[in-house]
């Protein structure tokens, strides 16, 4: 007599999160735990809940170092606008990477919000800004590849990862 | 909102995050999906890019040449149109004119005259300003053709907005539509729309340009406005430059 009452409460709620369920269902809508499967099936369901916490702990890691990665150049790119500046007296140049380094800061902030829009746009800025450059002086688009390839490396990492950090999740 | 399970098809009437039938995330296969549509458009804005590189030498390979510049936008053309074509009908509808009303219009063909003559005297002031280099007279470049007004206005006042607004306002949109809301499409088209034009300094007026032809394009699902104030504004432009290549 005690145990009845246990087993109709296990058909219709979920062990794991207790969300109630119809008898024709296999799986828990809301967290996935197998409500028919064996021991093994179970198993397999929490290695799989530990593996995806870590998988979004990492993601967001990489969001974190892509919007990093997005302040750095633009630090870099102001410094080296007043460098040219004090060097050549070149206002438009100064002018120029001022711009672009507040729109890098700009995104870098914004994507602490909407991480994915902003390090889209960020990773787009700067691959256009590589053209620019390369298209006035083809040889900047060699000087310091590995640095390039780095900074797009992050960028794209973060955006991967920014598309799988979802508001659903 | 009822959508079918992509693993095993079955029907799932509310939102869930797991399928009930083979414990598939409903989560994960969005992030799939979502990851494809931004890599779909980041090879679009590459793709644009890589054109545009390819253009700059054209140019400077083939200075006024009449058939380097059919070439180089029917090569536009055929880049957007190929990126179109993943996903056609909702694109094709964009070309409705359902939603246009005589308000509308009168809206459309009055802004530009503003945003011509601001960009005109002031934005060109400031170019010359701060680059010292005057900004380049767009009917003077066609001169060397028979009818300059003819292929300048096809070039610059009716291919450009056409393909333009189909690529941003129209295969870009529809694309950052399905992985993020409306509001932040229409910033990311106007910033890409910025962007793609090169230059620092216009990137400061085409962000607000993009922003309201984005948001024209939100609100009546339709290209004809964009198309319609892109085509004036760059018409006055050059009517303008017309206007001082024959004063001087």
């Amino acid at each position: 007599m005690e145990e009845a009452p246990k087993i109709i409460t296990n058909a219709l709620e979920c062990k794991h999160c207790d969300t109630p369920h119809d008898e024709a269902s296999l799986f828990c809508h809301e967290c996935g735990y197998p409500l028919k499967g064996t021991e093994e099936d179970v198993a397999k369901f929490y290695a799989k809940r530990v593996m995806d916490k870590r998988k979004s702990k990492d993601a967001e890691k990489k969001i974190k170092s892509a919007r990093t990665t997005l302040y750095v150049i633009a630090g870099i790119i102001m410094v080296f606008g007043f460098f040219i500046f004090l060097s050549s007296k070149d206002v438009t140049a100064l002018i120029i990477n001022i711009i672009v380094g507040v729109i890098y800061i700009v995104l870098g902030t914004w994507s602490k919000q909407k991480p994915l829009i902003a390090l889209l746009l960020g990773l787009l800025l700067y691959l256009t800004i590589i053209v620019i450059t390369a298209i006035a002086e083809p040889k900047t688009l060699v000087s310091g590849i590995i640095w390039k390839i780095v900074i797009i490396a992050y960028l794209g990492k973060g955006i991967h990862s920014a598309s799988s950090v979802n508001k659903l999740a | 909102m009822d959508i079918n399970c992509k693993h095993c098809n079955n029907l799932l009437e509310q939102k869930v995050k797991f399928c009930s039938q083979c414990g598939q995330s409903v989560v994960k296969t969005v992030t799939n999906t979502k990851i494809k549509n931004v890599n779909i458009i980041i090879s679009f804005y590459i793709a644009m890019l890589v054109f545009m590189v390819i253009v700059y030498f054209i140019d400077l390979n083939f200075p006024f040449n009449l058939e380097a510049d059919l070439i180089v936008e029917t090569g536009f053309a055929c880049i957007v149109l190929g990126f179109a074509s993943l996903n056609f009908k909702p694109v094709l509808r964009l070309y409705n004119i359902k939603q246009l009303n005589l308000k509308l219009i009168g809206f459309a063909v009055l802004t530009p005259i503003i945003t011509s003559f601001f960009v005109y005297f002031f934005i060109e002031y400031a170019n010359y300003l701060f680059s010292d280099v005057e900004a380049a007279n767009y009917y003077e470049s066609y001169q060397y053709l028979d009818y300059p007004l003819f292929w300048s206005i096809l070039f610059i006042a009716i291919l450009p907005p056409i393909i333009e607004e189909l690529a941003f306002r129209g295969v870009l949109f529809n694309q950052l539509l399905k992985v993020t809301n409306q509001k932040l499409t229409i910033i990311a088209t106007a910033f890409l729309f910025a962007l793609i034009h090169f230059s620092i300094f216009s990137f400061l007026w085409i962000f607000p340009f993009g922003l309201l032809l984005g948001y024209l394009r939100y609100k009546y699902n339709t290209l004809w406005l964009g198309i319609i104030i892109h085509f004036l504004h760059n018409f006055i432009i050059l009517m303008l430059d017309y206007y001082s290549f024959y004063s001087f």
